[in-house]
């Protein structure tokens, strides 16, 4: 039976009069990549903080490992990696220097520690930037030094709070795999992001936040599985008539349409084969079409759905 | 007038840190006008003085109220630690021993070793108490020596002495009225506006010329001249009401409005307001941290009140001080101040030529700022990969 | 894990060039600039320039000749003299040529247009010669016979009072200059101690909150960082007292050792006041620096830095703010050292700056204690 490793009860934060955290509650499995989704301002940074005793909040109940999570929990403490969303790093010291700083705070044993230490910068790579100043690394390699900070002890739950904003996509995806291998060798990870593709490329169970409050939780599938829409199909196609786009509305399973002149896009809710059905119209009807394609739908179409508004502005 | 805008909301987010200098240094430019720094003007100003009689006879009280005439007394038990301790925090200036047998031995015409003193803090007025006590046993002696008996000597001597030489205060301006701050007040701005315009402004312009937010501004489309304009010109409304704060401020002091040649005393101010400004636009360019300009801004203002005669009256600085200090903008400020104040002969020309040397520096220095800023901000700058 | 944080804090502190090289450069540059103002009254004794002054003669005098002769000849002369007639003369004391105008011949009168040291002195001199002259004025009309008796009383050169030196120590007006130097430097140190909530305190920056995730004690952090940077000072104090002492040669008394440990205790002072201010409110960084840096100016404003007679006034009127103004203390001790033979008054102020210091640590560790903020 799997452990918990984090449980959230009822959690309320309030900032004045402002409700950041409304009677959130959680609970992470041990061996899950927990994702934490959502827009900006809903309140996850707020809720990872909160978790690690550096926030008070104003009701419920967080415990950890199965035992109440407060500041002077250091016995909590030692097992837990942070990454947070600032780059939180010495300017002073060289990149080395920061890991073994940060390891050296988990971890006093010198040799296990240079070995920890030499550990994690080969898993994010930065052997060949040991001497470097954080202000001399570019974006991406400021986040994996920050993420070495992080992980150097090898802690039994590592949260990062995302971790990947204003990351190049090389970095990004050697983040995210490192971050699977991580749970691999066993950790539980919390991770929170409002970029839906990299929650649900590596998260196993995923919660949905908005305005503070848990809106929807499960793996991706049975998120996919709570909105109507199963499948939207795209065809290049000029020409269609009226008559054609009824006869593509009218068949089973579909439930909405546009046509632009040059794009029908058909959703479909349930069944199988809807796209052969879409096909065999358009050829009865003598036109040609051009690409075609079919995709399954997103979290953001699930965030979109339940709250009435997308994930992510466009220009992300 | 975006950058403008901008500027004032940075200032009013500093409003917190900068406005602890203006009070503290209001109060720090009220009590120094009111307590002044004359100790080391030669002066025969009032000493606290404490005399132990040792020879009890009416000729050693005669000279004992003679002294207390031009000074304060002050009765200390006779016991070392009491008196070293008075000397110390200067509760007495100077003790004054008049030994046993003094009347006898003066009377006999022995003129030495008369009298002890003790002080610890050198000054002129402890200079001019030497002297008056061997000007008093000579001029007694003169008097024995001319016929008189020793206690008609005594009072003959307290007399002469007790005339003061008729002195003329020669002035071209009648009109100019000023309370007794006056002069203390002007005196010490110079290293109170350079504290203030250097930990006011400088964060603030710090901040505006940092580089993302220079890099985003020039990607614009207003003009470099524009943005340099309008944080001139906010810099200008900063200077403008620290300038006014300190002139309301004097004007209380002062008991009344300023009269006469005395409003050039606040011209002289805002002179210097100005070039104190144009000092932080130069420090700012360099883009120093924000507790680094503290201590920075103690070295300038410091450094400048000592060595331009603004702590230390001018004639204590030796000639190669003065003349060093002629290239400091602060010595030009005294220069005039003294003047307006009275502590040198008021000369309206002259007062005019060194605000207009003053105004020569502030041209130089918005000169050496643009200039440093150009160079700085024009080259490629390393940009992280 | 202390030795591990004290090692990365003094690494990281030393390479934060600027706060540390300017605290290190900033009494050596001051100290210069002192030096160099002092200079010329930094002697045992009141040395003048001769005092230029035009004389109108009202009538011939030949006593005033005499005495003006003596005074205004020779290597050393009180003035400079220049004889014309009252137009001239009245355009040289506008011109600022001369300090003032003796008109001579009987009772000597005089017109000024300042009232600076010139003037006084030459107000000195004519008071003086008036005294001298009523004397040979009333002999003469009494006893003319003694006249010559009376101008060789009044000619002799004499010591009548004996200064009895109440201390060994030096007591130049201008040391105090210095010694109010170093208490600036001490409390500087203030900008060192705000920086060890900044490193600690988890709503102040992330890396405070990243340390505060982990399981070493806070108190275990917060030590070593409050240790690295009395360090710091240590060696900035120990700089500052060495470069004014066997650099500049400002004397600092016979008692160096005490006065390095008063410089470092100073020092460490200063740290603890930063600390305080750090911690003991939840305004920004860049206000805790303005409120550290006015602190500081204000005490040593208020110890006499900038100006000598500010703290004999204050003692006059309010002597428990010179018993508690970290700057009297630390400059008061170093006077101390200097003029007086025991050292009751030094153990006071040192035991009231020791104190201070464990006060204010103590309620900065207090404060800091919160271990939950409201906002990050």
């Amino acid at each position: 039976m799997e452990n918990t490793v984090v449980k959230i009860d009822s959690l309320v934060k309030r900032y004045g009069d402002l409700i950041a955290l409304d009677h959130f509650s959680l609970e992470i499995k041990e061996g899950e990549i927990f994702g934490l989704l959502g827009p900006n301002g809903s309140g996850k940074t707020t809720t990872i903080n909160c978790l690690l005793s550096l926030l008070a909040f104003d009701k419920g109940d967080i415990k950890i490992f199965g035992k109440e999570m407060t500041p002077t929990s250091y016995d909590i403490k030692k097992d837990i990696g942070v990454i947070m969303q600032n780059v939180a790093v010495f300017d002073e010291l060289t990149v080395y220097e920061n890991i073994d700083y940060f390891c050296g705070l988990y971890i006093t044993d010198k040799a296990e520690r240079k070995k920890c230490v030499d550990e994690a910068v080969r898993f994010v790579g930065l052997e060949d930037f040991l001497k470097f100043r954080p202000k001399k690394l570019s974006g991406g390699l400021l986040r994996r030094l920050n993420i070495a900070c992080g992980i150097a002890h090898k802690p039994k739950l590592i949260i990062l709070d995302e971790p990947t904003v204003a990351v190049d996509p090389q970095s990004r995806n050697k983040i995210l795999e490192g971050i699977q291998e991580l749970n691999a060798r066993g950790a539980t990870v919390i991770y929170t992001s409002h970029y839906m593709e990299e929650v649900e490329k590596i998260c196993t169970r995923i919660a949905i936040m908005d305005k503070g409050k848990k809106i929807a939780e499960g793996t991706k599938d049975q998120l996919k599985r709570m909105i109507k829409n199963t499948e939207t199909i795209t065809v290049e196609v000029l020409g269609l008539t009226d008559e054609v786009i009824s006869q593509i509305a009218g068949l089973p399973h579909i439930y909405d349409h546009s046509y632009d002149g040059s794009l029908l896009t058909v959703f479909c809710s349930g069944g199988k084969h809807n796209l052969i059905r879409v096909m065999e119209v358009l050829q009865k009807n003598d036109l040609s079409f051009g690409r075609v394609y079919t995709e399954l739908p997103t979290l953001n179409d699930v965030f979109l759905e339940i709250t009435g508004k997308a994930l992510r502005d466009k220009e992300d | 007038m975006q950058v403008f805008k901008a500027f004032m909301k940075v200032m009013r987010t500093r409003l917190p840190s900068i406005l602890p200098y203006v009070i503290v240094f209001m109060i720090v430019s009220v009590m120094i006008s009111t307590i002044g720094g004359d100790e080391e003007r030669f002066t025969a100003e009032e000493m606290k003085i404490c005399i132990f009689d040792e020879d009890d006879t009416p000729q050693s009280h005669a000279l004992a109220e003679f002294i207390a005439k031009g000074n304060e007394l002050v009765e200390l038990e006779n016991d070392d630690d009491v008196i070293l301790d008075s000397l110390y925090y200067a509760s007495v200036d100077m003790v004054l021993t008049i030994k046993d047998g003094y009347a006898e031995r003066l009377a006999a015409g022995e003129t030495e070793d008369l009298f002890t003193t003790k002080h610890i803090h050198d000054s002129y007025a402890i200079a001019l108490m030497d002297q008056l006590l061997s000007e008093y046993v000579v001029t007694v002696d003169g008097y024995m020596a001319g016929g008189q008996d020793f206690d008609q000597a005594v009072e003959s001597a307290i007399g002469t002495l007790s005339k003061e030489t008729e002195v003329t205060l020669v002035t071209e301006d009648s009109t100019m009225s000023k309370s007794e701050y006056f002069e203390g007040f002007f005196r010490y701005l110079p290293y109170i506006l350079i504290s203030i315009m250097l930990n006011g402004l400088c964060p603030v312009l710090i901040v505006m010329n940092r580089k993302d937010l220079r890099y985003r501004t020039n990607c614009s489309s207003i003009k470099v001249s524009s943005v340099s304009v309008q944080t001139f010109l906010a810099s200008a409304v900063f200077v403008g009401v620290i300038w006014l704060i300190f002139v309301v401020a004097g004007v209380i002091l002062n008991g009344g409005l300023f009269v006469g040649t005395a409003w050039l005393a606040v011209l002289n101010c805002l002179i210097f307001a100005m070039i104190s400004a144009l000092i932080a636009m130069l420090l700012s360019s360099f883009n120093v941290s924000d507790n680094v300009v503290g201590v920075i801004t103690q070295v300038i203002s410091l450094g400048m009140s000592f060595l331009c005669g603004v702590f230390v009256p001018m004639e204590m600085l030796s000639s190669g001080v003065i003349s060093a200090a002629r290239f400091l903008p602060a010595y030009w400020y005294v220069r005039a101040n003294s003047m307006i104040s009275g502590t040198e002969h008021f000369d309206g020309s002259k007062v005019l030529l060194y605000m207009g040397i003053e105004l020569g520096f502030a041209a130089a220095l918005a000169v050496i700022t643009l200039l440093i800023r150009r160079m700085k901000y024009n080259r490629a700058d390393s940009v992280n990969a | 894990m202390f030795l591990h944080h004290l090692k990365y804090d003094i690494l990281s502190m030393l390479r934060t060039k600027a706060l540390v090289i300017w605290l290190i450069i900033f009494p050596i540059v001051l100290g210069i600039f002192f030096k160099v103002a002092f200079g010329s009254v930094y002697e045992k004794e009141v040395k003048f320039d001769a005092v230029p002054a035009a004389v109108v003669e009202e009538e011939k005098d030949p006593y005033f000749a005499a005495a003006a002769k003596a005074l205004s000849e020779g290597d050393d002369p009180f003035m400079e003299l220049t004889y014309t007639d009252e137009k001239e003369a009245l355009s040289l004391l506008k011109n600022g040529k001369v300090k003032g105008i003796i008109y001579a011949g009987g009772e000597l009168r005089l017109s000024v247009a300042g009232s600076g040291s010139g003037e006084t002195m030459l107000k000195v001199f004519a008071d003086s010669y008036n005294a001298q002259r009523k004397v040979i004025v009333d002999t003469a009309e009494n006893d003319p016979a003694r006249l010559p008796k009376v101008i060789e009383a009044l000619s002799q050169e004499i010591s009548p009072a004996t200064k009895v030196s109440v201390t060994d120590g030096n007591t130049d007006l201008y040391n105090q200059y210095f010694f109010n130097l170093l208490a600036m430097v001490a409390l500087y140190g203030s900008l060192l101690g705000i920086n060890i909530t900044l490193y600690n305190q988890a709503d102040l920056s992330p890396l405070s909150a990243r340390k505060s995730c982990s399981p070493a004690h806070r108190f275990t952090g917060l030590l070593a960082t409050l240790v690295s940077c009395i360090l710091m000072e240590t060696v900035c104090m120990t700089i500052s007292v060495t470069f004014l002492h066997f650099v500049l040669d400002v004397d600092l008394g016979k008692h160096m050792g005490l006065v390095y440990l008063t410089s470092i205790l100073g020092g460490i002072l200063g740290v603890a006041i930063g600390f305080f201010i750090g911690a003991c409110n939840s305004f920004s960084f860049n206000t805790k620096v303005g409120i550290s840096m006015v602190f500081s100016m204000l005490a040593c404003f208020l110890s006499g830095l900038m100006i000598g007679n500010i703290k004999p006034f204050i003692q006059q009127h309010c002597p428990i703010v010179n018993d508690i103004n970290p700057a009297a203390l630390i400059s008061d001790s170093i006077y101390c050292l200097n003029i007086c033979s025991d050292y009751r008054r030094f153990t006071i102020k040192i035991v009231t700056m020791a104190a201070m210091t464990a006060v204010l640590m103590i309620l900065g560790l207090i404060c800091t204690r919160r271990k939950k903020y409201a906002s990050l």
